[in-house]
């Protein structure tokens, strides 16, 4: 029965949002069945803008993951839009301090780099809120501010690509790359690394012990440091686990799309993360469907735009309404949630 | 001191209270709010449909007033959501401020696309134009920086003033902390919990709306796509750096506003040193600060804690 009005809900969010994006494709003065069909085909209608939601997903992946395994202890990472660029950093330093190293290597040296990058910048508001009980959520943000000033130094200066006048680093060497999969397509290696991180905090989230005090001291921390499970430890650890993912994507982006450190890498990915990890509700597999889900939205929503003329702001709107509708949908079509736990 | 550099000081000056104005505007309604227990990241949308809503009523009706009006409303609408969802519904704060940035910044560049097209001259509008405080405003650099601004700078300075009587010598200003710290005891006393949250974030709507509406209605005189860039984000370190206090909020509001005032004029002034640098001086400034009073914790006990009366 929970489950029947369970998908009630969920069947009405989408007919809202539907109803919403129909209001929205009118008033615009456009077509609706062309607006339709356009945004389908941008997504399906042809190999390389399927692709492009694999590339675009890649990001919100390893981001969402990460975010993901942050609130698994009540760490609310609102940093890994930093954190992303720290990643970048990292490879970026690798790449243009080791030129020499083989490409296995460099990239498994750059991929450890980056988590380590990302994971410091995201642990330091982890030990502040576990040790001092000061909240990660101003800081996470302050830090991606940091962040994103911080690349747009080291592309002006310690970093900057002498011969040319923009902001921006030089090429990296050809070894740190991910190697491409689709050759005329961007898409890269990078997805695949996603996948496999996946299934690596599935591992680490349900099938170890760790895993298993990380979610304790979500659900009950007070509980946790009752029964001797070590609180801080814990939620220091799924921050630095969630800062170093997120430090991954970074690293992808450049590795697999970039080739070198220019400011802007990201727009806004490690924000939307925090939605994917939201939709995926915090498991692997949610995350991997949500972020895929996002990224179609965005990829079919510029195709809308340049086929039916609808803004593609379209997108910002319907995903910041489901999110809404979804933590709403409790009180607004009878709270089952709260039902099942209390039982 | 020769006369160019005083004349540099006072546009230093005078340029740091424009662009702390709006902050400080945005950052009181945040410390409002975060008082009574609710923290709202979605000052960033609250700002930017204050933004939009005043330069749509101001570009229809010329009458700067009534766009104002339009700037705190489109405001409130925001963060009524926002109480709604995570007072009503308990959900968390924090994702439903941050879906409300995507909302607002996907809702207001739609409209404004929607009414008027695609276009390389951005509509605008007449600026407010500043007042000029007879003999105060003759004062040597201060005069002019203080003294010649537009009535929102005024009004920021009072608000900080009536606040901060508000909160520390009013017992409607202890309410306010009651409900943020210890709800249950605050409902155990009598006070309505809920109903003195969805004051707070109305204040918080109308506060942040004025600030975005500032941005349009003195400052730029246009609109465009994600006109505010972040700056709800900054009012709301302006509120940790200025400890929920109305006199911090306006300092760190300042410290902000001079950094960014000093990064455009060495900018102009052709000097090597990044504009970055500047730019992430107050982040860096407001984290050293957080070390530094480590262990003096100054949030709400209750922030981001939904209160139900039904539960232990």
């Amino acid at each position: 029965m929970n489950r029947f009005r369970d998908a009630l809900g969920f069947l009405a969010i989408a007919a809202i949002l539907l109803l919403i994006s129909v209001l929205l494709i009118l008033a615009v003065g456009s077509d609706v069945t062309k607006a339709f069909s356009s945004f389908l085909r941008g997504i399906f209608g042809s190999f390389y803008g399927f692709s492009e939601v694999l590339v675009r997903a890649t990001p919100l992946i390893l981001a969402g993951l990460g975010v993901a395994v942050g609130f698994r202890t009540g760490f609310v990472n609102i940093g890994a839009e930093g954190q992303i660029y720290l990643g970048a950093i990292a490879i970026t330093v690798l790449g243009l301090a080791a030129p020499g190293l083989p490409p296995v290597l460099m990239v498994g040296l750059a991929i450890l780099l980056g988590f380590v990058f990302g994971g410091i910048w995201s642990v330091v508001p982890g030990i502040l809120k576990a040790r001092f009980g000061i909240s990660e959520v101003i800081n996470t943000i302050m830090l991606n501010y940091i962040a994103l000033n911080l690349v747009g130094v080291l592309v002006r200066t310690w970093l900057k690509d002498p011969s040319y006048p923009y902001p921006m680093s030089p090429m990296l060497p050809a070894a740190a790359s991910y190697p491409e999969l689709l050759s005329p397509t961007r898409l890269h290696a990078g997805f695949l690394v996603a996948l496999a991180a996946a299934v690596a905090v599935y591992v680490l989230v349900f099938r170890t012990p760790t895993g298993f005090e990380m979610r304790a001291v979500g659900l009950n921390s007070r509980a946790c440091h009752c029964a001797g499970i070590p609180v801080y430890k814990n939620i220091v650890l799924s921050a630095f686990i969630s800062g170093g993912l997120a430090g991954i994507a970074g690293v992808g982006e450049i590795a697999g799309l970039h080739h070198r450190l220019i400011e802007g890498i990201s727009p806004g990915y490690g924000y939307i993360a925090i939605i994917v990890s939201l939709l995926g509700q915090n498991h692997p597999l949610g995350v991997v469907v949500a972020a895929l889900g996002v990224s179609a939205l965005h990829v079919g929503s510029l195709s809308m735009q340049r086929a039916a003329g609808v803004p593609t702001s379209i997108a910002s709107i319907i995903m910041g309404t489901l999110v809404v509708l979804i933590l709403a949908r409790k009180s607004l079509f009878g709270s089952t949630v709260k039902l099942v736990r209390e039982n | 001191m020769d006369v160019p550099l005083i004349a540099t000081l006072t546009t230093f000056l005078a340029a740091t209270i424009r662009m702390a104005t709006p902050l400080t505007l945005a950052g009181l309604g945040e410390t409002i709010s975060e008082k009574s227990g609710v923290i709202n990241i979605g000052v960033e949308a609250i700002m930017l449909s204050g933004a939009f809503f005043s330069f749509l009523t101001v570009f229809a009706t010329g009458n700067h007033f009534l766009g104002l009006l339009a700037g705190m409303a489109g405001g409130a609408a925001v963060s009524m959501v926002h109480a709604v969802v995570s007072l009503r519904c308990k959900a968390n704060q924090t994702i439903v401020g941050l879906a409300l940035n995507f909302l607002i910044l996907g809702l207001t560049s739609f409209l404004f696309l929607k009414s008027f097209g695609q276009t390389t001259i951005l509509p605008s509008i007449a600026v407010i134009k500043p007042i000029q405080i007879p003999i105060l405003s003759r004062i040597p650099i201060l005069g002019q920086a203080l003294f010649h601004q537009d009535i929102f700078v005024y009004l920021a300075i009072a608000l900080v003033i009536g606040l901060s009587v508000f909160f520390y010598k009013t017992e409607w200003g202890v309410s306010l902390h009651a409900v943020g710290e210890h709800p249950r005891a605050a409902d155990t006393a009598g006070l309505q919990v809920d109903t003195i949250r969805y004051l707070a974030c109305l204040a918080n709507g109308l506060l942040g709306g004025m600030g975005g509406a500032y941005l349009v209605l003195v400052k730029l005189g246009f609109f465009m796509e994600n006109l505010t860039a972040g700056k709800g984000y900054i009012a709301l370190v302006t509120v940790i750096l200025g400890r929920r206090n109305p006199w911090g909020v306006m300092g760190a509001a300042l410290v902000v506003g001079a950094a960014e005032a000093l990064q455009i004029r060495l900018q102009t002034m052709g000097i090597p040193i990044p504009s970055q640098v500047f730019s992430m001086f107050p982040y860096v400034v407001t984290i050293v600060v957080l070390l530094f009073s480590i262990g003096k914790s100054s949030d709400p006990s209750a922030l981001g804690v939904p209160y139900e009366r039904d539960k232990r």
